[in-house]
């Protein structure tokens, strides 16, 4: 009873925050609720703003925008809203989100199981794994990942990078640590940096590379793809977590696609004050290539996509409304 | 072509509604010979597959030994992710390598044996492959493994290809309507006896092999009748479940 004052007071203090949008939530909010708002129809894309698609513009939502401009635009949608951020990804998704990921996290079983010591010393050093969560936002993953490598594979020492273009996200990350058994040891650190560029991070150091509701902000995905590549080790592991522009049941994608489209600005109008970045997320999704597409994307970069042989190459979650994409990095 | 006596009879014994659906049944024969099959692994795979296979008989058929044959092939922990169903992938492996290598493991002298004797020496030494890899005593765990709902539909596939393949390699290769009774038969037999196989105590699996010699008895003295072999089928299936119960397998 007590821990709900300040939570209600937090929500309160969230209905006047302009801006923030966690992206991953609308589509499982409006999969999960009864039609109560109403419903506008939805927007056709505007085809004639895709015009002249010279190597200078790229997509913002639907508007197509300078290049230098969408990464400052992305900041923005994410800006100011840090604060209230994990309240309104609960917000959101009715918490369906956080099935997701914690199915993400187990599937993935980061950590290192300690092996039994050899009959004679001198006993192994301990291993551990460096795992980079980009597009980590407030760090929703990496504790899941550490929580996961701790508790289930004792493993005390595999530590997480939290990456993220904003530094506002990032502080709200390092603000919640302190309150995780983590915050006294080495094995959380931040980094402020385009998925794009990580030249902060060197070649072949990274066991698990993992993006959870990020990588459709980016505006070169394939660059992204390869600057994963390039830090995983040889083995090293490439995963992601994005909703899909598409579920496969043709009459539940039209009914989302109005839902998406018609309610979430609404909500996000009604909830935050902002109507444009719920416009915006709800348009990025629709941008994002479908599984078959991006899993091609992971292939294309040289990664070993698990699953392929059965012609998938993905997993799809809540009847497909996201999905997990992995690649593995050759020896 | 032209039925057999025993196809014609097994097709008159079938109820009408279904005649058609046996006598047009297509041969989708498959197995090693007709098709240059792709690599069943990816190099990587085969990599990792093979070096935790031979964990199998300490580790058994778990992550851990999956785990263990990835850091032996150059990979990491994290590295089996490349396999999504996790231990299951190495009792796949099993029956994969072992149907592919059996025509290598076994030779007839011409034209001496008939397509029984030749069926009943390709089962035994299918079920040897299982104790020369040294997993027999680990097999129990596969079959728990392959009896979870989201692997039924992979073993049973797995299941045909290898009973198929034993059709093909004892010389049958009439094409008849009985073909699906005998895939039938052959995939109830093989699976019973290897769930035998498991418990079997004896020397040199001599219990085993007379287990399969009254099996393969019944389904002679049986015909290739298809509503008889489905009930006896059916009935295998209940033993099986019962067998496997009775060893403290959960299912
Ligand atoms: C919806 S949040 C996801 C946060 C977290 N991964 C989670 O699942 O809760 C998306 C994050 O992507 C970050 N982002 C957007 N574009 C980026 C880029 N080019 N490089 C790195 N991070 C970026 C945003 O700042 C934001 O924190």
């Amino acid at each position: 009873m007590a821990s709900a004052v300040p939570r209600a007071a937090k929500r309160l203090r969230l209905t006047n925050t302009p801006g923030y949008v966690c992206t991953d939530c609308r589509r499982a909010f409006a999969a999960s609720t009864q039609p109560r708002l109403q419903q506008q129809p939805p927007p056709q894309p505007p085809p004639s703003q895709h015009v002249g698609q010279t190597a200078k513009t790229t997509h913002f939502g639907f508007e197509t925008v300078a290049e230098e401009l969408k990464a400052s635009k992305v900041r923005t949608v994410f800006s100011s809203v840090a604060s209230s951020y994990d309240t309104m990804n609960d917000l959101m998704s009715l918490g369906i989100h956080r099935l997701w990921k914690d199915h993400f996290v187990r599937s993935l079983n980061p950590g290192i199981r300690p092996t039994p010591p050899p009959p004679r010393p001198p006993p192994p050093p301990p291993q551990s794994q460096r795992i980079l969560d980009i597009a980590g936002g407030t760090g929703d993953i990496a504790f899941r990942l550490l929580d996961h490598a701790t508790t289930t594979n004792r493993d005390p020492h595999t530590s997480v990078l939290i990456s993220d273009i904003n530094p506002q996200m990032l502080a709200e990350g390092r603000k919640r640590c302190l309150s995780t058994p983590y915050h006294a040891t080495n094995r959380v650190s931040f980094l402020e940096a385009n998925a794009e560029d990580l030249s902060a991070i060197e070649s072949s150091s990274i066991d698990l590379y993992t993006v959870a509701f990020g990588i459709r902000n980016f505006t070169h995905k394939a660059t992204a793809l390869r600057e994963a590549y390039r830090v995983l080790k040889p083995g090293g592991v490439f995963a992601c977590l994005e909703f899909t522009p598409n579920l496969a049941n043709p009459v539940l994608n039209a009914l989302y696609k109005r839902w998406s489209f018609g309610a979430i600005p609404l909500i996000g109008q009604l909830v935050a004050g902002d109507r444009e970045s719920y416009q915006y997320l709800v348009e990025s999704i629709e941008k994002f290539p479908s599984q078959r597409e991006f899993a091609a994307m992971v292939r294309e970069t040289g990664f070993l996509v698990p699953g392929d042989a059965e012609g998938g190459g993905w997993e799809d979650l809540s009847m497909g409304i996201a999905a997990v994409h992995k690649g593995v990095k050759p020896v | 072509m032209s039925l057999t006596p025993m196809a014609l009879r097994s097709v008159l014994r079938t109820p009408t509604g279904l005649r058609p659906l046996l006598l047009q049944a297509p041969r989708a024969l498959y197995h090693s010979y007709e098709h240059a099959q792709p690599p069943p692994y990816r190099e990587a795979e085969s990599a990792i597959l093979s070096s935790a296979f031979t964990y199998v008989p300490t580790h058994g058929f778990t992550q851990e030994a999956l785990t263990l044959g990835a850091k032996d092939a150059g990979y990491l922990d994290i590295s089996t992710n490349l396999f999504p169903k996790g231990a299951f992938e190495l009792v796949k492996y099993h029956l994969t390598t072992q149907r592919l290598g059996l025509k290598d493991r076994i030779q007839f002298p011409d034209g001496q044996m008939g397509v029984g004797r030749k069926v009943r020496s390709l089962v035994l030494e299918r079920l040897r492959a299982n104790a020369d890899t040294g997993v027999i005593n680990r097999w129990q765990e596969a079959l728990a493994l392959m009896s979870l709902a989201e692997n039924i539909p992979a073993s049973l596939r797995e299941l045909s290809a290898l009973s198929d393949e034993i059709w093909f390699l004892s010389g049958d290769i009439s094409v008849d309507t009985s073909w699906y009774t005998k895939r039938a038969s052959l995939s109830a037999i093989y699976a019973a006896t290897e769930v035998y196989q498991t418990t079997d105590k004896s020397t040199d699996f001599k219990d085993t092999e007379q287990f399969l010699d009254r099996r393969l008895e019944e389904l002679r003295v049986m015909g290739g009748a298809v509503g008889n072999t489905l009930e006896w089928v059916g009935f295998q299936g209940g033993a099986l479940v019962n067998l496997l119960r009775s060893k403290g397998v959960r299912i």
